[in-house]
């Protein structure tokens, strides 16, 4: 169960935030500001959500759901999506909101959300920054979302992976950049994707696409130690 | 020297007109405006008829290459999801006699005839819900793709309802905007002819002259040029198909949340039948019947009765109909496309996807000079005719399948001289081999496949004798294909979103073009 409630210092000045516990998702939302630390260590597609059809990017930490990621956070280079960061924080409004029946939630243990003085700790004033950037960050996505799709660099992409335990997983409903497609561009749009910003992204999209075959090479690895 | 075909002169501004022009403008789009033009002459003055609502699924990729996004059909012609047609007392004419025809195929159709399996096991259930899912998505009401499916896909096969006077206008924007066509609005006051019988020039009212290489009829039940120009002799098929006569009707919501079928309903009356039809903003109504067997008054009051208590001081619309087509569809630079060519009763929504059919033949052998042109003409009408013939023999079997004894009307459509001979043969063959895949009806475009006799036949209780060793040697095979479709079932039935529900988030979100 969720219960979100308004975040203020009268209801929650002893309110305390432990670090995200639970297993990570196997596909996690970014926004372009995290593409170049994510494309490091995981692939970044797009998918799309399921109540609007709208494009999103996101990227894999997984290769099945429920198993969590593949690779520590240390293992990515420190890469921890702000997504995850903010778990549990919300935005409503101009306001900050929180699920208050997320376990990160403790009134005895953890950093306190707000100081003696009732200002926002240093903790929280993190949350906020986390929170703005990923604000940010869908709307940049969003620009990027209608480039790609207006240039037809957009395609869709099945993943289906064979494992040493014999079992095979495919990645459905996912989608990436087309390097064919960037390399048929006519230069006035090269010229416009370059400008805008978009371009270094969409390589940056289409190249981590060689991550999957690590993820796919490490949960062979760990298949053999269990 | 050749004479060079380079301007096609489309006359007429319905949907036929302007589907024509679309599908060729964009076949020969390289071309255009240098080596080839495409120009539609309209009249501002005649109405258009906007026969049937109802498609195929073929539209889904004329549309698309066409180039028009499916997402503003749905936002511009208040199109609406189609999965097939619900026949209801076709058969016995009972209250609760009924059959699907889907537009999925079979499971597994091109590997296993289910036919005699489904046959032998004669376990009560419908031989559509026995080999494919649509028929219970339907009952459901569900929309057969979700908000994520992109542009023109489908998760279960698919075409489209949609308001025919939006249509039209719809894809003359997308023409003339994108594809280059030219658009002519005037009046034909005459057609010239060459000396050796083409048709050289339009003369109108409004525009002056305008010459062409081909010209295409598009204009209507007028036939203005392949009938009233060049002579071509309408061939009637009214001693097959009765219906001679429509009453339409436009019936709307309860409310704006009221359900939309997700298929044609059709329901059989005493001397005709009723379509259907479910767009978003109203229903779609109307009486087929045959004139010869019941009157005017009586085939409104069977309508009204059809409709109830919504339908009370609606209007309707008598349309008469005439059932048959063209001797020839192509004569000498004059090629007929549309009500022009040919009308029957709209029972299998076969209209439109004639159209598509013909344009698409025309724009691919597009005749380089005049010289070529009788030839390509000879094809066309060749299969033009074997179109129209099989649309004939498979509308027929929707009534010679009848056990109707209530009324001349399903009495006199099992008269053997009213079915076709190639019919009675068929039906003869299919009492003991059932039809399949390639092996009656072998063109690569048939207007409808060996799939939809097979609905239409074992909805309406058609008996083919089964030899026991036969099915047993593909048991195995036809067991994984009916388990497949009962796991298919489930996955769509709970996956699927309510057709009015998927409908508003196209028109709100879009669909994605990937």
């Amino acid at each position: 169960m969720t219960s979100h409630e308004l975040l203020t210092p009268q209801d929650h000045g002893q309110l305390r935030l432990l670090p995200r516990r639970g297993v990570e998702p196997h596909f996690v939302q970014i926004v372009p500001s995290e593409f170049v630390a994510a494309a490091i260590a995981s692939p970044i597609l797009f998918s799309k959500d399921p109540s609007t059809g709208a494009f999103y990017a996101g990227a894999v930490l997984g290769l099945k759901p429920g198993e969590g990621a593949l690779k520590s956070a240390e293992d990515r280079g420190g890469f921890e999506p702000l997504s995850l960061q903010r778990d549990g924080f919300f935005i409503s409004g101009e306001r900050i909101a929180i699920d208050r029946a997320n376990p990160r939630f403790s009134e005895t243990e953890g950093e306190l959300l707000f100081d003696e003085d009732r200002q926002p700790s240093p903790c929280l004033r993190r949350l906020q920054r986390v929170l703005g950037q990923l604000h940010e960050g869908i709307e940049q996505t969003n620009r990027l979302v209608r480039e790609l799709v207006d240039l037809k660099l957009l395609e869709p992409i099945d993943v289906s992976l064979s494992f040493d335990d014999g079992e095979r997983l495919r990645l459905e409903g996912l989608y990436t950049v087309s390097r064919d497609s960037l390399r048929e561009l006519e230069d006035v749009h090269v010229l416009r994707l370059f400008r805008s910003g978009h371009l270094q992204l969409a390589y940056t999209i289409a190249g981590s696409i060689n991550q999957l075959a690590v993820l796919a090479h490490l949960r062979n690895r760990k298949l053999a130690e269990n | 020297m050749v004479q060079a075909v380079k301007r096609v002169v489309i006359v007429g501004g319905g949907t036929a007109g302007w589907l024509t022009a679309g599908i060729i403008a964009a076949k020969h789009r390289s071309r255009i405006p240098v080596s080839f033009s495409v120009t539609l002459v309209e009249s501002p003055n005649t109405p258009i008829i906007g026969v049937g609502e109802g498609t195929w699924p073929t539209l889904r990729t004329t549309l698309s290459r066409i180039g028009v996004s499916e997402t503003e059909l749905f936002r511009q012609c208040d199109a609406s999801f189609k999965q097939g047609a619900w026949f209801g007392r076709w058969t016995t004419g009972e209250k609760h006699d009924g059959y699907y025809h889907p537009l999925m195929l079979p499971q597994n159709f091109s590997q296993i005839n289910l036919v005699p399996h489904w046959l032998a096991r004669n376990d009560g259930r419908s031989f559509c819900d026995a080999v494919c899912p649509q028929g219970r998505i339907c009952d459901d009401g569900l929309a057969p793709k979700t908000i994520a499916t992109a542009e023109y896909e489908a998760l279960a096969n698919y075409s489209y309802h949609l308001d025919a006077a939006k249509f039209a206008p719809f894809l003359q924007k997308h023409c003339c905007e994108q594809l280059g066509v030219r658009h002519v609005l005037a009046d034909v006051r005459r057609v010239h002819l060459s000396e050796n019988g083409d048709i050289r020039a339009l003369e109108t009212e409004q525009a002056g002259e305008i010459e062409g290489d081909l010209f295409v009829d598009c204009t209507g039940f007028k036939a203005l040029l392949i009938g009233q120009t060049l002579g071509v002799p309408f061939v009637d098929c009214s001693d097959i198909l009765f219906c001679d006569t429509a009453l339409a009707v436009q019936v709307p919501y309860a409310t704006d949340t009221s359900p939309i079928a997700s298929h044609t309903i059709s329901t059989a009356q005493s001397s005709g039948w009723i379509w259907d039809i479910g767009l978003p903003t109203r229903r779609g109504v109307g009486h087929v019947f045959s004139s010869r067997h019941i009157s005017d008054e009586e085939a409104e009051r069977e309508l009204r009765d059809y409709i109830g208590p919504a339908g009370k001081d609606l209007p309707v619309r008598r349309i008469p109909i005439r059932s048959g087509h063209r001797q020839i569809f192509w004569k000498r630079n004059c090629v007929a496309v549309g009500l022009s060519a040919g009308f029957l009763e709209p029972l299998e929504s076969s209209a439109i996807v004639l159209i598509e059919m013909s344009a698409k033949l025309i724009a691919e052998q597009m005749p380089v000079c005049r010289e070529v042109m009788d030839v390509i003409a000879a094809r066309f009408n060749n299969t033009t005719e074997y179109r129209w013939g099989r649309i004939i023999d498979f509308l027929k079997l929707h009534y010679v399948l009848t056990q109707r004894e209530d009324s001349a009307f399903w009495r006199d459509n099992r008269l053997p001289e009213t079915i076709p001979e190639r019919l009675q043969h068929l039906l003869l063959l299919w009492r003991y081999q059932s039809p399949w895949y390639h092996d009656e009806f072998d063109r690569i475009e048939e207007v409808f496949p060996a799939a939809s006799y097979q609905y239409v036949l074992y909805g309406m209780g058609f008996r083919t004798e089964v030899e026991p060793q036969i099915v047993a040697g593909s048991t195995t095979a036809a067991e994984r294909a009916m388990r497949e479709n009962v796991s298919q079932m489930e996955k769509l039935r709970t996956g699927l979103p309510r057709h009015r529900e998927l409908i508003r988030k196209i028109v709100q979100h879009g669909l994605q073009p990937v």
